[in-house]
């Protein structure tokens, strides 16, 4: 047992706002100052009603012979600070509001450049991602042909889920990795088979519930290259603490190599005669967004 | 015994306290077990609830060791715990998620709630109200009695096989009604002990609307009781929800019914063959089979009716709190309780709000985000009437003449940890905000700023307060000051870094954090939150030796030790069965402290007015602000 004293008191000599993990998403930067905002605020309210509160327990500690003041109370102080705080409470509430429609309102999730399914899973903890593959069309989910062995439930009829990439963690305690490009649109379709998880990307600032029966869109986008941590957030079991994941954001050159190597290794077959199922994807174009 | 009804009927006139005082020849057991003396049963809510505190307090404690030094033996009882719990010592992440969960459950319904309102409830209200007994002292009995088998029942799951319900204080599904038994016992005990609150909250209503004492009116009752009225009346209006919604989960694990399970789940619990829609194990292969019956519910269900009677529960657990430090604060500053009225308006308005905010919990849950902009306004509204209280908090003891005694000092340690906090909340009540800190140790600090730093310790305040007139005995007040100025010191330093892990995105409810690169960083200031931890839990035993100890020793208490002025301290030094050896009259508010016409600084609400005095009296009645 070791005990790091000068990182065990950083609570007391750093200050709150550099605790947070480097923001690497276009909207972290909002949701960041938005929290220093009021950071600022309660820091001088602190201040304030401390310094009151400590004045009065010195002024007014007990001394004999001395009566209180006999006084029940003012009319226009409690119109005073029944207002003032109002104003300002709600001038957070509004302020946050553009904020908070920007990254979960529907009609404000931006045209996705990439999009990939997320589920969260509970039997061995962990992640699974599923890219739509060379044909770059998501297979149709069918929800009475979800198994262990097709957890998207990837309909066996529809030709563009022939070549879904699908990736799951490698097992042991390695965790899943997967790749997005930097400077792009990701919309992740995020659910779950099993109990709640919540997709965490803390260097995003990305958080959201995966909700069994239901397809929740998250969007991001990212704006840095390098590799990050995925985290759940929501109790899932006793390995929830253990379904760390890793995101690896890269150029989009990088990201394309590594999506062919992924095909190449997954499954072969499909590597190379992309232009063959162009056609039937031409038709079904739209089934990019989800069905269920 | 008399029955109810001669009760209610005789609210303003009844002038017979003396007789039953003396003449019952009662047996032991009716005297201290099943006692309908709703002292007694205060009382035993005070015995069972700090038992039940260690118990939670342990269970943090367990939790602690873990995160400072995961997978390091637990000193001293880690070689001795079976190995379903511990495994070379050192707790598993199984039996971490039965901790959490019961730390959590066990605080909230078997500790703030008991002391708050099941304690301080009985044995203030119908003191303060200048009555006999409740209005209904059979049903409070039986209030009580569920306490007991409730907890009990909750705690067996250590010992079956699949272990203690595990899906946190919230019960979420489908996690809760997937996995075993212990989730079961949870369910059961949960209900049972809203029951009791039910049973204890009714009574509290009919008691305060019916049996005050002659003179009486609601406007000149003490914070303290008008807070429980309120508090009463939350309990009655949320508490069936959660019934109903245990019910339902319990429908969901045994009768096949899916309020909150959609259909196709691969739930895969060990011992879920209860189940239907479930894996089954077989060996090591997991067999998978359709869900039978229903399907189709939804999660997210579960949470809006459970949030529904949870938001307003942790009302429940700081109202009675915030009239308890309210009548500490006037009677230690020797002055009139600032703004009364808006006091008590302020009150309303948040039992009011504190039931259309209960989405705030859910902004990350996957409900429309238009429902996030909605619960984020009413959540920031609720802030407004909190901070009034803060107010005049501060203008109560402006220009008073405070004395430190250690009720007071919790009442004062009340109002600043409460304004922390309060701040807390408003990060968290902005939905884009609560993104990132959402489920992380942002929210554990922001509930153990409100729940230990505010209603614990307005449950301390009140103990050294109310102590004398329970047991006759004062409490030894140096062991008092000790207390709290080990606990707040070690409350500060718990629970403070919390917010900055939180900030540093530290998840709540992880059993081991350091898996993730970005908390490796964080395992030292775990470390001295553990330590800061033990020391305030073992900080406790000093509040346990004091009553133990003055229970022997300690001074026999006056009848009005403090020099208060709510019908309470009217009462004989000891109260008997039946409370009051005068016949009570009520003159004038409960906080005529100072009063520029009196030699002393006080002027209890029973005092009759001595001749031209009676006009001074009407004026002040006027001046009470609104
Ligand atoms: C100024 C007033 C308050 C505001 C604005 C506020 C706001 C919030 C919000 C928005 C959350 C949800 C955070 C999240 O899970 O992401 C929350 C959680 C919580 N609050 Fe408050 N709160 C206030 C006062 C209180 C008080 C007085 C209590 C208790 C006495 C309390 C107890 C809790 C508890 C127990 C939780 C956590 C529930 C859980 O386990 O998830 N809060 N509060
Ligand atoms: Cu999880
Ligand atoms: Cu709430």
């Amino acid at each position: 047992m070791s005990f790091d004293f000068s990182k065990a008191m950083e609570w007391a000599y750093k200050d709150m706002l550099t605790f947070f993990p480097e923001n690497v998403s276009t909207f972290g930067g909002e949701l960041d100052s938005l929290f220093a905002m009021i950071y600022y605020a309660s820091v001088a309210i602190f201040f304030i009603t401390y310094a009151i509160l400590i004045a009065f327990i010195i002024m007014y500690r007990h001394q004999e012979g001395r009566k209180a003041y006999y006084y029940h109370g003012n009319n226009l102080m409690e119109f005073t600070w029944t207002l003032l705080p109002t104003f300002l409470f709600a001038g957070i509430g509004l302020w946050s509001d553009d904020a908070w429609t920007k990254s979960k309102y529907a009609y404000r999730v931006p045209n996705p450049d990439v999009t990939i399914d997320v589920l969260g899973y509970q039997s061995g903890f962990g992640w699974q991602f599923r890219y739509p593959g060379p044909d770059g069309v998501f297979g149709n989910k069918v929800r009475n042909q979800i198994s262990s062995a097709n957890p998207f439930g990837i309909d066996s009829n529809d030709v563009h889920g022939k070549d879904d990439l699908v990736i799951i963690s490698p097992g042991g305690a390695r965790p899943v990795e997967v790749h997005l490009p930097i400077n792009k649109n990701v919309l992740v379709n995020l659910s779950s088979n099993d109990v709640l998880h919540s997709f965490f990307l803390p260097n995003f600032r990305v958080k959201q519930d995966a909700v069994p029966g239901q397809w929740i869109k998250v969007w991001f986008n990212g704006t840095k290259a390098g590799r990050y941590e995925i985290a759940c957030a929501e109790l899932c079991g006793s390995g929830h603490y253990n379904m760390r994941g890793l995101l690896i954001m890269d150029s989009q050159q990088d990201y394309d190599a590594w999506l062919d190597q992924q095909y190449k290794l997954v499954k072969p077959e499909l590597s190379a005669p992309v232009s063959d199922s162009t056609a039937v994807a031409a038709v079904a174009s739209d089934s990019t967004t989800t069905k269920n | 015994m008399q029955s109810a009804t001669a009760h209610a009927h005789e609210t303003h006139g009844h002038d017979s306290h003396g007789d039953h005082a003396h003449h019952h020849d009662v047996s032991f057991i009716r005297k201290y077990v099943f006692s309908t003396d709703h002292k007694v049963i205060a009382k035993q809510f005070m015995l069972a609830s700090l038992f039940f505190l260690f118990v939670g307090g342990l269970f943090a404690l367990l939790i602690r060791w873990q995160l400072a030094f995961p997978g390091e033996a637990i000193p001293l009882i880690g070689n001795i715990l079976p190995d379903t719990w511990v495994s070379d010592g050192a707790v598993t992440a199984n039996f971490y998620t039965q901790l959490l969960t019961l730390h959590g459950t066990v605080m909230i319904f078997y500790v703030i709630i008991p002391l708050a309102v099941g304690m301080f409830g009985n044995f203030c209200i119908p003191l303060m109200i200048g009555t006999d007994d409740m209005a209904l002292p059979r049903l409070n009995m039986y209030s009580f009695w569920l306490v007991p088998p409730a907890g009990l029942i909750m705690l067996t799951g250590f010992f079956f096989d699949s272990g203690a319900a595990a899906a946190g204080w919230t019960g979420y599904p489908p996690l809760g009604p997937s996995s075993g038994a212990g989730q079961t016992t949870w369910l059961i005990s949960l209900f049972l002990i809203g029951f009791s609150s039910i049973m204890g909250a009714t009574n509290y209503m009919a008691t305060i609307l019916n049996k005050r004492a002659k003179g009486l009116q609601m406007f000149q009752m003490p914070l303290t009781v008008w807070a429980l009225f309120i508090t009463a009346i939350l309990i009655t209006l949320g508490t069936p929800v959660l019934a109903a919604a245990i019910s339902m989960q319990l429908a969901d694990q045994y009768l096949h019914t899916s309020f909150f399970m959609p259909d196709n789940l691969l739930v895969g619990a060990p011992d879920n063959s209860l189940l239907t829609g479930a894996f089954v194990q077989k060996g090591n292969e997991l067999l998978e089979h359709k869900q039978l019956l229903g399907g189709g519910g939804q999660p997210i269900l579960w949470q809006h009716l459970f949030w529904f009677y949870s938001h307003p529960a942790v009302y429940i657990m700081i109202l009675p709190g915030m009239g308890i430090v309210s009548d500490v604060l006037a009677t230690f500053a020797r002055k009139p309780l600032y703004g009364y009225k808006a006091m008590i308006f302020a009150i309303m308005a948040i039992a009011f709000l504190g039931f259309i905010v209960w989405g705030h919990h859910m902004f990350q849950s996957g409900m429309n985000p238009l429902l996030g902009t909605t619960f984020m306004l009413s959540t920031i509204v609720i802030a407004v009437p909190s901070a009034i209280k803060i107010f005049n908090w501060l203008g109560t003891i402006w220009r008073g003449n405070i004395r430190f005694t250690a009720a007071n000092l919790n009442a004062l340690a009340f109002i600043a940890t409460f304004i922390i906090g309060g701040l807390s909340g408003v990060f968290m009540a902005s939905a884009p905000v609560d993104i990132y800190i959402h489920d992380t140790y942002f929210i554990v600090a922001h509930i153990h700023y409100v729940l230990f730093g505010g209603a614990l310790f307005a449950i301390f305040s009140g103990i050294y307060y109310w102590f004398p007139k329970m047991y006759g005995k004062m409490l030894n007040e140096s062991l008092g000051r000790k207390h709290f100025y080990w606990s707040f010191i070690f409350f500060n330093l718990t629970f403070y870094p919390m917010h900055l892990l939180g900030v540093g995105g530290h998840m709540r409810r992880i059993y081991n954090p350091y898996i993730y690169e970005f908390l490796q960083q964080y395992q030292p200031m775990n470390q001295f939150i553990t330590i800061a931890a033990i020391i305030l839990g073992f900080s406790q035993f000093i509040l346990i030796f004091n009553i133990l100890w003055s229970l022997k020793y300690g001074k026999k208490a006056p009848r009005n030790p403090w020099q208060a002025n709510s019908l309470e301290w009217a009462a004989p030094a000891h109260p008997g069965h039946g409370n009051f050896d005068t016949d009570i009259r009520v003159y004038r508010g409960p906080y005529e402290f100072s009063h520029p016409d009196r030699e002393t600084d006080f002027y209890p609400q029973w005092e009759e007015p001595q001749g031209d005095e009676k006009t001074v009296h009407e004026t002040k009645e006027h001046s009470h602000s609104a």
